[in-house]
């Protein structure tokens, strides 16, 4: 019996388990790969207007780290230079999450003992995850190849497209590999995973944004970026990401030859033997979900950051009128001096409605303490339902507005920095920004009264109320211009800290009102429900 | 004798199901009582009831003479339960579980945490998701165990304990036992475990109480296994009233006898000499299976001895 064998069944196996996963990575790649074309058909129809959007480009150091420094005023290259990588990332991270679900996480759940108890070699597992990943995202790569060679662009290029973003999925299936022996368990797996991916993703747009192009050549993700698709093609650079997956992959089988079966090669940090600062259900709840409220943080400050990054952009825009002011004009339908205020509107609502999905989640983690049974633990103590279910609600309040509060310090000081004032702009982010935490909270509430009212659908609910709030409201609509918002969602009613007109507290009121009404009659009624 | 669990005619249906169908529990305080039924009977959700999680559809509850329901956490301060099933929280340390659990319910014995942590040998340092199903119920168990309160309620809290650990879970009920205020309801499966630790039993089946009262009262009901070996052949034991199951090999016999005849039948058997003897008490096993292997029976047969 040779160390692989079995292999081959165990690829069936991952397969099969695949089935309901890969393939909408698949197609997120695709039709990625289309909505760029169709984005760049339809803002840059036209010659000029490439070369307009070229002109700003050139003068943007946000937008150079978006796609890279070289760019045609070609459908094929704007389009790739529009994804921003983000196709190689989405091949990069599908790869991390298939291969440590195959490999390490089946060893978490006993299973991979069950495995490796039959008639399987030591190294079939690893084997049967890194041919699997490597499939899907060849897959993924020549769909994305085929499908633009049929909408019409150039074959050769469209290639080397879709192998730049095959290999990308390979580097990193060889980088979740190694991490799976290093890690003790999977969470810890893909942290180390999607860590190195992240730094790679921004080591190649600090290299872009920079013109720093020797970094490019340190990050995984700036290989693919350097294969340069539809432009001078070069092929070697495929070669290089394919050793490096190759080099990984034979890297991780030697470490799991040199580790027992449910073993890592990290020690598995202990965590202290005593608590003193866990004493009510608020600091429990505080302690559970403040990883998650740091990841949105980060992640809000991102959003931020790259926002208030692009409002020079704004101001260019102004000084120099051109048909591309003219087609954002039109879609935001507003006058040019209010150009600014406008889009640093647009950038808030787009975070509140992203921030709206926060108190969601924070519902649903008080089902999944519900169904785990970690809530009844803490029910059986002195805890009453409805102290357990404040814990949460003040750290989904507290840390909605945080969220909110992080956005419009980010923006607005970036914001200032660049182009604005610090003593009047600042303010004036933040005062917009915390106008749309109500209307979170809102969102929130009502989720948490189908929480207490329909406990079994509250999932279902709760991801409708906030796709329903995010489709009504006053981002999407416009975008496409198909309507102006709805009354029916809660955004409508929150303050424009930049319009002229002077902020009305009624509105705010109402909706801190309809907001206390859900929040007291779902806590009526979870305190009436059984429980679990 | 007080009462700290007093239950009558619960009922508690969820959609179509009767879950409990009538049941009755009436555990004394200072007692240690086992509460048994096979899987689905109902044992957990009674359980559930009582700690106020499920609302009753019918009947009364009382815990610690107050209403599960309604003065759910003054109650809970006053008592500790271990779920069958523990999950806690994969990020948090079994050091730290206990540590919250027991602040919940309102103090911990800190001298009692280490001891029982030493004597369970967990390492309170391990973040919960590499706890195994074992030492995640050791630590519900610490939390529990090490809490100064009146009445503990455990739900199967051993079946992923080892033998040695279930020794000495059983030696720390003891020592509850033994303080004499304390209350324990023991629900299991184990029935050695019961035999043990409990002072009085209820059995449950379909949601319904089908036996309550002390070992000895229970065992009165039921049947004592003999072996004899005999002087002469056993002519017209089968005859006698009581007598089941008789097996014949040459002078031994073997049968079963309802406790209530075994007196005539004892008397018989000395009559027609008696060489060896070994009688056996039924075992709660075997109390417990003549209750579950009946089919399509009510089971509605109520002993209140032993009270």
């Amino acid at each position: 019996m040779s160390a692989l064998t079995g292999t081959g069944h165990l690829a069936r196996l991952a397969l099969r388990r695949e089935r309901a996963i890969a393939p909408w990575w698949i197609l997120l790649t695709v039709s990625l790969a289309l909505t760029m074309v169709a984005y760049v058909n339809k803002n840059m129809g036209t010659y000029e207007l490439k070369l307009a959007y070229l002109d700003i480009i050139r003068d943007n150091a946000f937008l150079q780290g978006l796609g890279g420094r070289s760019v045609e005023p070609r459908l094929e290259v704007l389009a790739t230079w529009r994804s921003g990588g983000f196709l190689y990332v989405a091949s990069a991270f599908a790869a991390v999450m298939s291969v440590v679900r195959h490999t390490r996480a089946e060893e978490d759940a006993g299973r991979g003992e069950l495995v490796r108890s039959a008639v399987v070699g030591r190294h079939a597992q690893l084997a049967a995850a890194l041919l699997v990943a490597a499939g899907s995202s060849l897959l993924g790569g020549l769909l994305t190849a085929v499908v633009l060679i049929g909408i019409g662009l150039e074959p050769v290029g469209s290639l080397a497209y879709g192998a730049a973003v095959a290999v990308a999925g390979w580097v990193f299936a060889g980088v979740a590999a190694v991490a799976a022996q290093l890690a003790r368990n999977a969470r810890t797996a893909t942290t180390i995973g999607l860590s190195v991916l992240a730094v790679s993703y921004v080591m190649r747009y600090a290299a872009d944004a920079s013109g720093q192009d020797w970094l490019r050549y340190l990050s995984p993700i700036g290989w693919s970026h350097l294969v340069r698709p539809y432009q001078d093609e070069r092929w070697w650079m495929l070669g290089i990401s394919a050793l490096a997956a190759a080099v990984l992959a034979a890297g991780a089988h030697r470490l799991l030859a040199r580790r027992d079966l449910g073993a890592g090669l990290l020690p598995e940090r202990l965590g202290r033997a005593r608590a003193p600062e866990l004493r009510g259900p608020t600091s429990l709840a505080w302690r559970l979900h403040r990883g998650l409220l740091a990841k949105w943080t980060a992640g809000v400050a991102f959003f931020a950051l790259a926002a208030a990054g692009l409002s020079p952009l704004g101001r260019d825009l102004l000084s120099r009128p051109s048909l591309v002011v003219d087609n954002i004009r039109h879609t935001l339908g507003l006058p040019a001096d209010e150009m600014l205020g406008a889009y640093s509107w647009y950038m808030i609502l787009i975070l509140a409605y992203a921030v709206a999905l926060y108190p969601v989640l924070m519902t649903l983690r008080l089902r999944a303490e519900e169904m785990s049974g970690r809530a009844e633990a803490v029910q059986a103590t002195a805890v009453t339902r409805l102290r357990w279910a404040a814990g949460h609600l003040v750290v989904t309040g507290l840390g909605t507005t945080a969220l909110m509060a992080a956005a419009g310090l980010v923006f607005g000081t970036l914001y200032s920095v660049l182009v604005g004032d610090l003593a009047t702009d600042l303010p004036r982010f933040l005062a917009g920004a915390l106008g749309a935490v109500p209307a979170a909270w809102c969102v929130g509430a009502l989720c948490l009264l189908a929480y207490a009212v329909l406990p079994r659908a509250s999932a279902a609910i709760c991801w409708a109320v906030w796709v329903l709030t995010a489709v009504l409201g006053q981002v999407a609509g416009p975008l496409y211009g198909q309507w102006g918002g709805s009354p029916l969602e809660p955004f409508h009613y929150i303050p424009n800290a930049f319009a002229a007109t002077p902020v009305a507290a009624g509105p705010v009121l109402a909706l801190l009102a309809v907001t206390a009404l859900l929040l007291g009659g779902a806590l009526l009624a979870l305190r009436r429900r059984d429980f679990g | 004798m007080s009462e700290a669990i007093s239950v009558t005619g619960l009922v508690k249906t969820f959609g179509t199901t009767r879950a409990l169908d009538g049941l009755d529990l009436v555990v004394g305080t200072g007692e240690v009582h086992g509460f048994l039924g096979p899987n689905g009977a109902g044992k957990s959700t009674t359980i559930r009831t009582l700690l106020g999680m499920l609302r009753a559809d019918a009947g009364t509850a009382r815990l610690l003479g107050g209403d599960p329901w309604t003065e759910a956490a003054e109650l809970h301060r006053r008592l500790a339960y271990v779920p069958g099933d523990v999950t806690l929280w994969p990020q948090l340390s079994g050091g730290e579980v206990i540590d919250l659990l027991g602040r919940l319910r309102g103090g911990l014995d800190e001298h009692r945490r280490a001891e029982l942590l030493e004597r369970f040998d967990l390492d309170p340092r391990k973040k919960s998701r590499t706890y195994s199903k074992g030492n995640r119920q050791k630590v519900a168990l610490i939390a529990a165990l090490a809490s100064d309160v009146e009445l503990l309620i455990l739900d199967e809290p051993t079946t992923g304990l080892d033998p040695l650990m279930e020794e000495v879970f059983r030696e720390a009920v003891r020592e509850e036992q033994r303080r004499g205020d304390r209350t324990v309801l023991l629900s299991s499966h184990i029935l050695a475990e019961v035999e043990e630790l409990c002072d009085r039993v209820t059995i449950i089946k379909d949601g319904r109480t089908v036996e309550s009262g002390t070992l000895a009262g229970l065992r009165h009901l039921t049947r004592t296994s003999v072996q004899a070996d005999l002087a002469a052949p056993a002519d017209g034991l089968a005859g006698l009233p009581g007598v089941h199951e008789l097996r014949t090999e040459g002078s031994r016999v073997w049968f079963d006898v309802d406790t209530a005849d075994l007196d005539p039948v004892l008397r018989h058997l000395a009559d027609l000499g008696v060489r060896g003897l070994v009688s056996r008490p039924p075992t709660l096993e075997e109390l417990f299976l003549r209750h579950y292997d009946r089919t399509g029976g009510s089971g509605g047969r109520h002993a209140g001895a032993g009270r």
